[in-house]
């Protein structure tokens, strides 16, 4: 602290280190999400609102535990809607503020800011995740109950939430730019995320259905889901920068 | 627009050049090879015992039926028009990559183009395949990994379509369309292996067995560069169309400044 002030404002702006930057980038986005609470509630109450939709859809179907196989997939399709609700809404609102503008004046890698919002959107998603999913349990568990192993579902949750953070904050800034950006957004996102998707469903219904099916299709599926995110977060990170500029 | 007039302003973009004089002939050359073709594949190679799943390997069927032989023959054109279209993706996908390196106008109109016509083959390999599940496997769509990954390829095709008429600018147009092709590009092959290394149920067990007879490769080469002919003749039709478009666009600028 003391070089700091022997020396003026010049040094300390000449080396900002892009952790530091990127720190001061996340800490802006949750910063604004803890005053607004804007982006929780609505993944949140959406989240609630495509489970009482699996309700009706689930009514009829007699209790068994060909359920589980099912809500593997069912859950997905909650958190895919519901992550595309939040990562349309994630930039449209750096937008609207021409806060976009001013990060990119600013002389810094724009990895940085791609990884501080993909950050960002990864933990809106996994705390509505942390929500929604005992909510997915509480509302279906007198259909069927899921076998011992269910606690493990938070690896392909981790895993898959990651992948879709990443490529969707790619995604979802080429959008924000589009005409039609809702529509856009879901017409390349769900193509892309659709290897991920099928690798982490997969998993799901393993932990969910638990004995022979864990042991034969949980590993491969969750390596497999994690083979993605490393490849197209690194191949998002280094393309973010023609998106941008 | 106004942006992309500003920049060819001082240089007309060029249309016309030497495969334009060979593109008639082309086309021409690939009309025969695909009629000839088609009347080999009728006249020509014998019927085959059992039918063929979506590439060159054919199934050990024992139970032939009249109906099977006959729906067999749509192969010889449903592998050359999915081998066209892949090739016009990879042309697609060199391009982008070529547009992200050098940031040339002319590197995205020629990975549109190419996009376009990958999205004609794509679309006739959908026709033609499900034609062929609906005889072979008794269905119009199963999940199996080439069928899904085809889908969700040609949705990634339409998607890049219908985002280029979304976005206006034609740099950042450009530029997005060119990321979304390459991501496509490494999607593609994950989601493949991804399909094809999970166990699922719902996947038909199909034995593979036998190869191609010469006859039946012979066939398979014609109208294979049949295909190939035609995509090339439709990319360099539509390439001189939309490079003279600009053209006068530009020399419309020209008079007017």
């Amino acid at each position: 602290m003391s070089r700091t002030t022997d020396t003026p404002l010049k040094v300390e702006r000449k080396h900002p280190s892009s952790f530091s930057q990127y720190k001061v980038l996340l800490t802006k986005d949750l910063l604004r999400e803890v005053r607004t609470k804007e982006m929780l509630v609505s993944m949140g109450v959406y989240a609630l609102l495509v489970i009482v939709v699996f309700g009706v859809a689930l009514g009829f179907a007699a209790p068994g535990t060909d359920f589980l196989e099912v809500s593997g997939g069912l859950l997905w399709v909650m958190v895919v809607f519901t992550s595309l609700l939040g990562l349309n809404r994630s930039f449209s609102v750096e937008k609207e503020c021409g806060c976009l503008e001013g990060l990119l004046l600013a002389p810094m890698d724009r990895g940085v800011i791609f990884l501080a919002k993909a950050t960002s959107n990864l933990i809106f998603l996994l705390i509505v995740e942390v929500i929604a999913v005992p909510l997915f349990w509480l509302f279906f568990s007198s259909v069927a109950l899921p076998a011992e192993t269910a606690p493990l579902i938070a690896l392909p949750l981790l895993v898959g939430s990651v992948g879709i953070a990443g490529v969707g904050t790619l995604l979802s800034t080429i959008t924000t730019n589009v005409k039609g950006k809702d529509v856009m957004l879901a017409l390349l996102f769900i193509p892309v995320v659709f290897p991920l998707l099928y690798a982490c469903v997969a998993a799901t219904v393993a932990v969910l259905v638990g004995g022979d099916v864990m042991a034969e299709s949980f590993a491969t599926p969750l390596a497999l889901a994690a083979l993605y995110d490393v490849v197209m977060i690194l191949i998002s990170w280094f393309l973010y920068d023609f998106v941008v500029s | 627009m106004a942006d992309s007039k500003k920049r060819t302003a001082h240089k007309l973009p060029e249309a016309g050049q030497w495969p334009d004089v060979l593109s008639p002939w082309v086309i021409v050359a690939g009309i025969i090879l695909t009629t000839l073709g088609f009347l080999m594949a009728f006249f020509v190679v014998p019927p085959v015992s059992g039918a063929t799943v979506n590439g060159a390997e054919l199934v050990g069927d024992t139970v032939v039926s009249n109906k099977l032989l006959m729906s067999q023959k749509i192969f010889y054109f449903h592998m050359p028009v999915a081998i066209t279209s892949f090739a016009a993706l990879a042309f697609a996908a060199y391009y982008c990559v070529r547009f992200l390196i050098t940031r040339e106008l002319r590197f995205d109109t020629c990975a549109r183009i190419a996009m376009e016509v990958a999205l004609l083959f794509t679309v006739m390999t959908m026709i033609t395949g499900e034609m062929w599940t609906r005889f072979e496997w008794g269905v119009w769509w199963t999940w199996d990994p080439r069928l899904t990954t085809y889908l969700i390829l040609m949705l990634i095709v339409i998607a890049y379509i219908v985002l280029r008429n979304m976005v206006d600018d034609p740099i950042r147009r450009a530029a997005f369309a060119s990321v979304v092709g390459v991501i496509a590009f490494i999607d593609v092959p994950i989601c493949f292996m991804v399909t094809r290394l999970i166990p699922s149920s719902v996947h038909p067990v199909v034995t593979r067995a036998g190869g191609m007879t010469p006859e039946m490769g012979l066939c398979i080469a014609l109208v294979g560069v049949g295909m190939m002919c035609v995509a090339f003749a439709l990319y360099r039709a539509r390439f001189r169309q939309v490079r003279f478009a600009e053209r006068v666009d530009a020399l419309k600028e020209r008079l007017d400044d």
